[in-house]
């Protein structure tokens, strides 16, 4: 029998997602009235008494929030691939490095002495991610790269931003900036709007685009810097462009939605099972599959009756034992 | 410079912090020879190895490939005129042997580039000539030591710099397949115009396999010449600091074994 292309499967299980999410949720919409508002849209008509409300859920609230949250998805599950590549590390992911903290402090910096005006939230959030992941490497990437350094830098790193942002909060006021803050902190998309989304596309498409162009170097610094000088490649600049990339990628999704754990380190690491390590592959499988997970995810989230819960809770619930059960199996992989 | 001597290593110093690892270094390798490194464990071998690679940057000294200097030269262009195998290697994640070996035609692919269907056929004929095309479309994480090895000398040779280095590339291989490597390295370093520099634990190997020696100890060379000019009781005892015997077979190789048993005193 031939074998199914991973692709093919991935996007029409995405196609099927986004299909379900568009009628699912607390107002329901029918799969027959998605058509018709599909096709009133396609006609440019305008809804009728009986589909004003449907047609304002769908194309106001509910599109943006899906493609925010493929986009999120996608950006976050690159973004693991990355690092997770050039520190030859799979148990690393922007998450579990300090970049997602440090990206939500920043934000919350510009929420409180700034103002969320034009991009001062995504600007602020991404120079505070950067500066993360710097201090992550400079305490774990010293002599040799290994797998407990690192990790262990990650959770240096996430606990200062952490207790950082916790303060924050205390000299936040509390009636216009702290709600915004918190919100930030659980991460979710409920106030996601079509500016935060044509923005967070901008960015998370320039990103994936120019780690893409890279995928062939990446696949050299995954095996190791002195095997990738060797073979010719700059592994300095080479890994500050990946780095500087791979940030931007978290640092959008987490200026949009806040803090998304276990996307990033657990897509990564199935795609890597399913097509390889290649990451010519690797980029746009993990993209796919990143962006359906989240979709479904934040499906659930908004669907569950009685309120919505923040997104990392659900993530958190799949991502944890996942990832347990994987370094069950896989131990033997993973071995230095 | 002699103008066949394709290697030039002239006074070469190198420190780890405050710690002197290689002192005054200076020998030449001529194309086509396979040149040895002898020596005990931490004498500087390894570190040697790295230094002409520019790996590590060395204090003093000036090493030349073609009579080039490469302290200036780029990345790119050492690549281009040396190939590493190294000793033994471990990728955390999976590639497959055929991207594996691609991987060391990346300085030809250009900015970002890619490997073409070209390249392809071309890594393909390099698995073929050292009989592992078989095993293009493995994960080279599940391959055996010596299946290992031979993809790493596959992805030097795609690489076509005119050097090759090689770490130790039999340590951790049995009997058989040390010779089986070793045979490979000897022939396709003939065959292809190659001049390898290889680092030997096993003074048999070095003796068997190379043209010429580079015995070092203490980060000093001790001994450089010819296998025929160097190869003898003396030169080893002196670089190994222990009575060592060397006998000739009927079939006219040496032997090298220990004079004296090391238990007693």
């Amino acid at each position: 029998m031939k074998k199914i292309s991973p692709f093919l499967i991935i996007i029409l299980l995405l196609i099927a997602g986004i299909l379900f999410a568009l009628t699912s949720g607390q107002y329901h919409i029918s799969l027959n009235t998605l058509r018709d508002l599909l096709v009133l849209k396609l006609y440019g008509g305008t809804p009728g008494d009986g589909l004003a409300t449907q047609a304002m859920v769908l194309w106001s609230v509910r599109l943006p929030r899906i493609l925010m949250a493929i986009l999120a998805g996608s950006a976050l599950s690159v973004s693991g691939v990355v690092f997770q590549g050039i520190m030859r590390n799979p148990l690393v992911a922007p998450s579990f490095l300090g970049v997602t903290h440090g990206a939500v402090f920043g934000a919350s910096m510009a929420i409180i002495f700034f103002s969320t005006a034009a991009l001062s939230v995504e600007v602020s959030a991404f120079i505070w991610a950067i500066a993360a992941v710097t201090i992550v490497y400079l305490i774990g990437g010293r002599g040799i790269n290994t797998l407990t350094t690192l990790v262990i830098a990650g959770v240096i790193v996430s606990t200062f931003f952490q207790a950082a942002g916790s303060l924050l909060k205390y000299i936040a006021d509390p009636y216009e900036q702290l709600p915004t803050i918190v919100f930030w902190m659980m991460g979710g998309m409920n106030n996601i709007i079509w500016t935060h989304v044509i923005r967070a596309s901008v960015i998370i498409s320039a990103g994936v685009a120019v780690i893409y162009i890279l995928r062939w170097k990446l696949n050299l610094m995954a095996l190791g810097d002195e095997e990738a000088l060797s073979m010719g490649v700059n592994v300095k600049f080479l890994r500050a462009i990946l780095m500087i990339f791979a940030t931007l990628l978290a640092a959008a999704s987490s200026s949009s939605c806040g803090i998304i754990m276990w996307v990033d380190l657990i897509v990564a690491h199935i795609s890597r099972a399913i097509v390889g390590a290649d990451h010519k592959r690797l980029i746009p499988f993990s993209a796919l599959l990143g962006g359906f997970f989240l979709l479904m995810t934040d499906t659930i989230v908004r669907s569950i009756p009685g309120g919505e819960i923040p997104i990392s809770i659900i993530t958190s619930f799949i991502g944890a034992p996942l990832l347990g059960y994987l370094l069950l199996k896989q131990k033997k992989q993973w071995k230095e | 410079m002699i103008e066949h001597e394709i290697l030039n290593v002239e006074n070469l110093n190198f420190s780890y912090s405050d710690r002197r690892i290689l002192n005054k270094i200076s020998f030449s390798v001529k194309r086509g020879e396979i040149c040895g490194l002898l020596g005990p464990n931490g004498c500087g071998k390894t570190t040697l190895l790295k230094c002409i690679n520019r790996l590590l940057n060395i204090e003093s000294g000036i090493i030349k490939i073609n009579g080039r200097d490469i302290s200036k030269l780029s990345r790119s262009e050492i690549a281009g005129l040396i190939a590493v195998v190294p000793q033994e290697l471990h990728v955390a994640f999976s590639f497959s042997v055929i991207q594996m070996v691609l991987m060391g035609g990346t300085v030809r692919y250009g900015f970002s580039g890619i490997p073409g269907r070209k390249d392809y056929t071309l890594a393909y004929e390099i698995l073929e000539e050292l009989n592992i095309d078989h095993l293009a479309s493995r994960r080279y994480n599940e391959l055996s030591g010596g299946e290992k090895q031979i993809v790493l000398i596959a992805r030097a040779l795609f690489q076509r710099s005119e050097i090759m280095l090689l770490d130790e590339p039999t340590s951790h291989l049995d009997f058989k397949r040390q010779h089986l490597i070793m045979e490979m390295i000897k022939k396709i370093t003939k065959e292809r115009g190659l001049t390898t520099l290889i680092t030997l634990h096993d003074p048999n190997t070095a003796g068997r396999y190379c043209n010429r020696l580079t015995m070092l100890n203490r980060g000093c060379v001790c001994h450089h010449g010819s296998r025929d000019n160097i190869f003898h009781a003396e030169s080893l005892e002196s670089t190994y600091d222990m009575k060592i015997n060397i006998e000739q077979t009927e079939s006219g190789r040496s032997v090298v074994y220990p004079a004296f048993d090391l238990n007693k005193k």
